[in-house]
């Protein structure tokens, strides 16, 4: 509210700008003219010659110099004052209205009058949860320059630093952590990772290398696995990425929650995931009790599964149901939709494809 | 002199001044303008040793080697050729490896890159233009290169999941 | 509510400069005194507004309001409180934001103290004001708009790019700008003149302060941007010809031209249209160079803001606001009436020279920086234009100005007598050719043309100096008559002779530095002594230190020369953990005008430590020369004729001078 009446206090002010000239009488002060610099001059040089600043034939010369520019000056025609009562209606109409409709309307179209601040101050609590961790990280540091062989301390360290952006540091933490607390498939994706968060986000070959040495210790790593996607990706070779996250998708649990991270990438480079439960819904069903969402999710199954009956087209449709199914368990009815789906595109071999390749991501084959 | 006369005079004086600027613009154009080349396009040009050019790209990552007295070697790479580099001095403080750089110099006999000036990226999120623009003619741009914060929000994920 | 307050504060900067752009030139087509009045309250309700939106979101910098995309991106809980307020214009946004407040601020100020400018003369100024201000306004709410909010605000901001956390960022940028938009000022009289299609004394009188104030702030802008390069950058280096510099450069030089063309139409009446076309000229390289920095149209140190689609607005403002006043001058300069008449060979004639290299010199720099864009839309090539380019073409067209320059002042206006002018400088020439006699002999078969080029700047100053020695009668009166003299003596001219032995000074500083600098390049250990032009250095020891929002690497060197110790330097290396960047903060050791300057690399494994030592004979001068020149501007801006504004009465006063 204070919000508003501060808008409405500037708008007034900014009316009153405009209106006050306005309403004041054309007779009001018509400016300097030529005439009176001339006259300021002629003046000044009065006061240089009475100081002795110049001598007599001197401001003579100057007088007669600035005399006749004033008479130039003089023999031009002066504007009559007018009044123009019609635009000046206009102008203060303009100013009236147009001025704080146009304001509000360019601001409302730009604005956020509906948020608060949100000074350091008020968020001093946030402020005290993130110093100590800095002191923190400065103390293990030190702890561990004495104990460099502590590989407790270097995995509590490393995932630290890197989420202080601070990756060099980690890149070195996480070394240490596999020299000290052994090798192990997960490690070399954290090294990896740390390396490529250096490059900027760029996979280079030495993360690349890292990457391979996890895959080479545990082919199932997924992180892993999404990097060397996220390289083959960055090299060009964009049909090799979509191969590699494809595989990480089937392979995935499906509550796995980097799922979205993985079909996203799969779609920036054009392959087709099987596609989610609308997100929308998603997010609706996530505000809700238990119940309700059960009941939200199974109405919607339901719904879709009607529709499917009568228009089995839509491979997008039964895919997204049998992922339905799955989410809730009802790993059977999963099973006869695909069957059912099966049936509903089998003249079409494009579409048949599809479904099985979606149905095999969904782990879902056979 | 008639007021016309006047007007020659300076006409005239300002045509000379003119004509030498113009001389002295041409002469420079011809010795001392510096060409940008990716290694890439440094091969297909063929251009001759003790040719001074400014030559942009990415430091090949691990091709990074810290001589004695501040010798310093690397590559620059556009993806498809890479370039060895020869450098002596300091190097400025964004220099990376697997980042955006631009060294001016000219090649030697064996093909090397002897620079005398290493420029590196201004900041963090910005790439030398040129070095931008060829990436991308060549289609080894990625936005990710670029922007760091969109290629670590893409990363950071993964790790905070994969836990 | 603060970002909000500040958000609309500028929409209604924006509404108040599109009518103050409309209503005063209806005003004065139809001679209505109220409407042309509307452009006065208009004007300083818009420097209002302006100003409460700048000093808002100064506020929301130093509360660190991170639900501020502005704030969020440039700033840091943990930053100093300076560099909280000087990140406000060290960013796209806040800059162009700052860009329009001085805009405001120049309107604002010829509002409030253009009472005796004629009416319609102050309504049409305003009004074009208005214009440009309403572009700007419209650029930054559409495309760079500081006051945009996030939702869900982060915990902390992601800091100012550290090369710009520095004391430098915090009066470089306002002083440039103070310089580029006060020019606007000057074109907005030149751009009303020629809609009114008359000059008359009021306006020659308003011209000239109003350029003198907005090149003395520029001339230190660069000054201050060459140093903070110089310390920052950590190469040592002052000026690189970097675009960037080169468009601050151009303005400063079609600037320094309008200055002296203003001064024979001030005086002499003549010159207008000229003045005009230069005013409009100035104006529109201020505009370019924006431009040049705002839109990352060239590769540059400097470009931190890149985005094609501001790129284009600003084009379209440049293109409207330049090509649509040239093509106005085109139409309406001969409308004008022309000035008064003098020989080659006077005051007038000797600034028209003046003019002619300063704008030929102009368009070399002009040529060096735009060529490579042009060559790289019409061929694709890609080529840089580097220093050679502008010290084979910018210093040949310096060195007759130069020449030139003590001749100019001695000559009376009209008609002017070179011999007699030559007579008088004859001691300055004996001294120039003395140093370059003594330097030549004192290197012998060093570099040739450093003498020469010291004696130049030798001539310079003692040709500046010259003039006060006649107009004072030292050395001729006793020495108390001298120093009446000098009291009784305009300080205008003090001004001119301080400013142009500013430049004498600079050329010096500038030709010691690149031709007598010794540099040291190495690593060194703990102990090792490293010696640069007889100065010993010691590297001490390396300390790490942890600072509010970085980390530093610091190195300890002791200083001695011949045995004796001078000095503690301590360069370091700041390291910010938000952005991983890293920063050079370079040690300066002041000797004279001379300075030792060290500047660290990377520590190796085996602890020693990259340096960089530099012995820069006279450096100091460079910035000195500029910082006297500024000075001399000031003193001649507070002359007490300006501001009342009678000119020197023409001719006759003037011949008459020297022999006062």
């Amino acid at each position: 509210m204070t919000l508003w009446f501060v808008f409405a206090l500037m708008t007034v002010a900014a009316i009153f700008a405009v209106l006050w000239p306005l309403s004041r009488s054309a007779s009001a002060s018509a400016g300097g003219s030529e005439a009176a610099v001339y006259k300021d001059q002629l003046a000044e040089i009065e006061r240089d010659a009475a100081a002795g600043l110049i001598g007599i034939p001197e401001s003579a010369a100057a007088r007669v110099e600035i005399g006749r520019r004033l008479l130039a000056a003089d023999s031009q025609p002066e504007l009559p004052a007018r009044s123009n009562l019609v635009l000046r209606r206009a102008s203060a109409v303009v100013a009236l209205v147009g001025l704080p409709v146009a304001a509000v309307m360019f601001y409302l179209a730009l604005g956020s009058p509906w948020l608060g601040d949100f000074p350091l101050a008020s968020r001093a609590r946030t402020a005290d949860v993130n110093q100590p961790l800095e002191n923190m990280v400065a103390q293990v540091v030190a702890h561990l320059e004495k104990n460099p062989a502590d590989a407790r301390g270097w995995t509590v360290l490393a995932p630290v630093l890197a989420r202080l952006g601070r990756y060099e540091d980690a890149v070195g933490a996480y070394r240490n952590v596999i020299t000290y607390a052994g090798d192990s498939a997960e490690r070399r994706a954290d090294l990896g990772e740390a390396l490529a968060l250096v490059a900027g986000g760029v996979v280079t070959a030495e993360a690349k290398a890292e990457f391979e040495r996890a895959v080479a210790q545990d082919a199932d790593e997924p992180r892993a696995n999404y990097f060397l996607g996220l390289a083959a990706e960055q090299d060009g070779r964009q049909a090799d990425a979509a191969a590699i996250w494809r595989i990480l998708l089937a392979k995935a649990p499906a509550d796995a929650p980097w799922r979205p991270l993985v079909q996203d990438a799969l779609t920036r480079v054009g392959g087709s995931a099987a596609p989610p439960l609308s997100t929308e819904a998603m997010a609706v069903a996530k505000d809700m009790s238990d119940p309700d969402r059960k009941a939200m999710i199974s109405g919607m199954v339901d719904r879709l599964a009607t529709r499917l009956k009568q228009n089995g087209d839509d491979v997008e449709g039964w895919l997204r149901l049998m992922r339905a199914y799955m989410v809730m368990g009802q790993r059977d009815k999963a099973a006869s939709a695909l069957t059912d789906a099966r049936q509903a595109v089998a003249a079409d071999a494009d579409r048949l494809r599809q479904l099985n390749e979606g149905a095999k991501s969904l782990g879902l084959d056979g | 002199m008639t007021r016309k006369q006047r007007r020659l005079t300076m006409i005239g004086g300002s045509l000379a001044v003119l004509a030498i600027a113009a001389a002295l613009v041409l002469n420079a154009m011809r010795d001392s303008i510096v060409f940008f080349s990716t290694p890439t396009m440094a091969a297909e040009k063929q251009i001759p040793a003790g040719k001074r050019f400014r030559l942009g790209g990415l430091v090949q990552p691990g091709s990074l080697v810290k001589g004695d007295n501040l010798a310093v070697n690397f590559s620059i790479a556009d993806g498809s050729a890479t370039l060895p580099v020869a450098y002596k001095g300091l190097l400025p403080d964004l220099f990376r490896e697997g980042q955006g750089v631009v060294a001016e110099g000219a090649l030697d006999a064996s093909g090397v890159f002897k620079a005398d000036t290493v420029l590196a990226k201004h900041d963090e999120t910005y790439m030398p233009k040129d070095v931008a623009d060829a990436l991308k003619k060549q289609g080894h741009w990625k936005d990710d290169y670029g922007a760091k914060p969109g290629a670590a929000a893409s990363a950071a994920p993964a790790q905070g999941a994969a836990k | 509510m603060i970002a909000e307050a500040g958000h609309y504060a500028l929409v209604l900067a924006l509404a108040l400069a599109l009518i103050q752009s409309t209503v005063p030139l209806l005003g004065a087509r139809w001679g209505d005194h109220a409407l042309m009045n509307v452009a006065r309250s208009t004007a300083l309700a818009q420097l209002l507004f302006a100003a409460v939106s700048f000093g808002l979101l100064t506020l929301l910098h130093v509360v660190s309001d991170f639900s501020v995309v502005n704030v969020f991106e440039n700033s840091h809980s943990m930053k100093p409180l300076l560099y909280k307020i000087t990140g406000v214009w060290g960013n796209h946004e806040g800059s162009m934001l700052l860009w329009v407040s001085i805009l405001a601020l120049f309107g604002g100020l010829v509002a409030a103290f253009g009472n005796n400018l004629p009416l319609s003369l102050r309504a049409h100024v305003l009004a074009v004001q208005g214009w440009i201000a309403a572009a700007f306004y419209l650029f930054i709410l559409m495309t760079s708009n500081p006051f945009l909010r996030i939702a869900s605000p982060p915990i902390e901001g992601r800091d100012l790019n550290p090369v710009l956390q520095d004391i430098g960022l915090a009066v470089h940028p306002p002083m440039l700008y103070l310089g580029y938009v006060g020019f606007s000022i000057s074109f907005s009289f030149a751009v009303a003149a020629l809609i009114e299609g008359r000059i008359d004394a009021a306006w020659a009188r308003w011209v000239r302060p109003w350029t003198l104030v907005a090149w003395i702030f520029l001339t230190l802008g660069i000054a201050m941007g060459s140093y903070w390069a110089y310390y920052e950058l950590g190469w040592g280096g002052w000026w690189f010809w970097d675009p960037v510099e080169n468009a601050s450069l151009m303005p400063w030089l079609a600037g320094t031209a309008l200055l002296h063309s203003a001064v024979v139409m001030e005086k002499r009446n003549a010159l207008k249209v000229w003045t005009i076309l230069l005013s409009i000229l100035t104006f529109s390289l201020s505009l370019l160079g924006t431009f040049l920095v705002r839109s990352g149209v060239l590769t540059s140190v400097h470009a931190f803001a890149t985005d094609p689609t501001r790129g284009v607005f600003i084009l379209l403002i440049l293109c409207l606001f330049i090509g649509g006043s040239l093509s106005l001058y085109a139409w309406r300069a001969s409308a004008l009436k022309q000035g008064g008449l003098f020989a080659p060979i006077s005051r007038e004639g000797a600034l028209v020279l003046n003019n002619l290299f300063l704008t030929t010199a102009c368009t070399t720099v002009f040529i060096g920086t735009l060529y490579p864009l042009a060559l790289e839309v019409l061929t694709g090539d890609k080529i840089s234009v580097g220093a050679p380019f502008f010290n084979l073409t910018f210093g040949p067209l310096f060195v007759p100005l130069m020449v030139a320059m003590p001749f100019g002042p001695l000559l009376a206006w009209k008609r002017g007598d070179l011999a007699g002018a030559s007579q008088r400088l004859m001691a300055a020439g004996i001294a120039a050719l003395i140093a370059i006699a003594v330097l030549w002999a004192w290197i012998r078969g060093g570099a040739t043309f450093a003498p020469l080029a010291i004696g130049l700047g030798i001539f310079v100053v003692a040709g500046a100096l010259t003039d006060l020695v006649e107009r004072t009668a030292l050395f001729r009166a006793p020495l108390t008559t001298a120093f009446a003299r000098a009291r009784g003596l305009p300080r205008a001219t003090w001004g001119t002779a301080l400013a142009h032995a500013g430049i004498g000074v600079a050329l010096i500083g500038i030709v010691c530095e690149t031709t007598w600098n010794s540099e040291y390049i190495g690593s060194m250990k703990q102990n090792e002594t490293a010696t640069v032009a007889g100065y010993q250095l010691r590297l001490d020891g390396v300390t790490q230190r942890q600072g509010p929002n970085f980390r530093e690497m610091i190195a300890q060197f002791t200083v001695t020369l011949d045995g004796e110790t001078l000095r503690v330097m301590t360069p370091s290396k700041r390291n910010f953990t938000t952005r991983g960047s890293s920063t050079t903060e370079a040690a300066l050791l002041t000797r004279g005008a001379s300075q030792i300057y060290i500047s660290l690399g990377d520590a190796n494994a085996d602890g020693a430590i990259a340096v960089r030592i530099y012995h820069k004979p006279l450096v100091l001068l460079i910035w000195w020369g500029p910082v006297l020149m500024a000075f001399g501007g000031m003193l001649s801006l507070s002359d007490r004729r300006l501001r009342v504004g009678a000119p020197k009465p023409a001719k006759p006063a003037r011949a008459l001078q020297p022999a006062e």
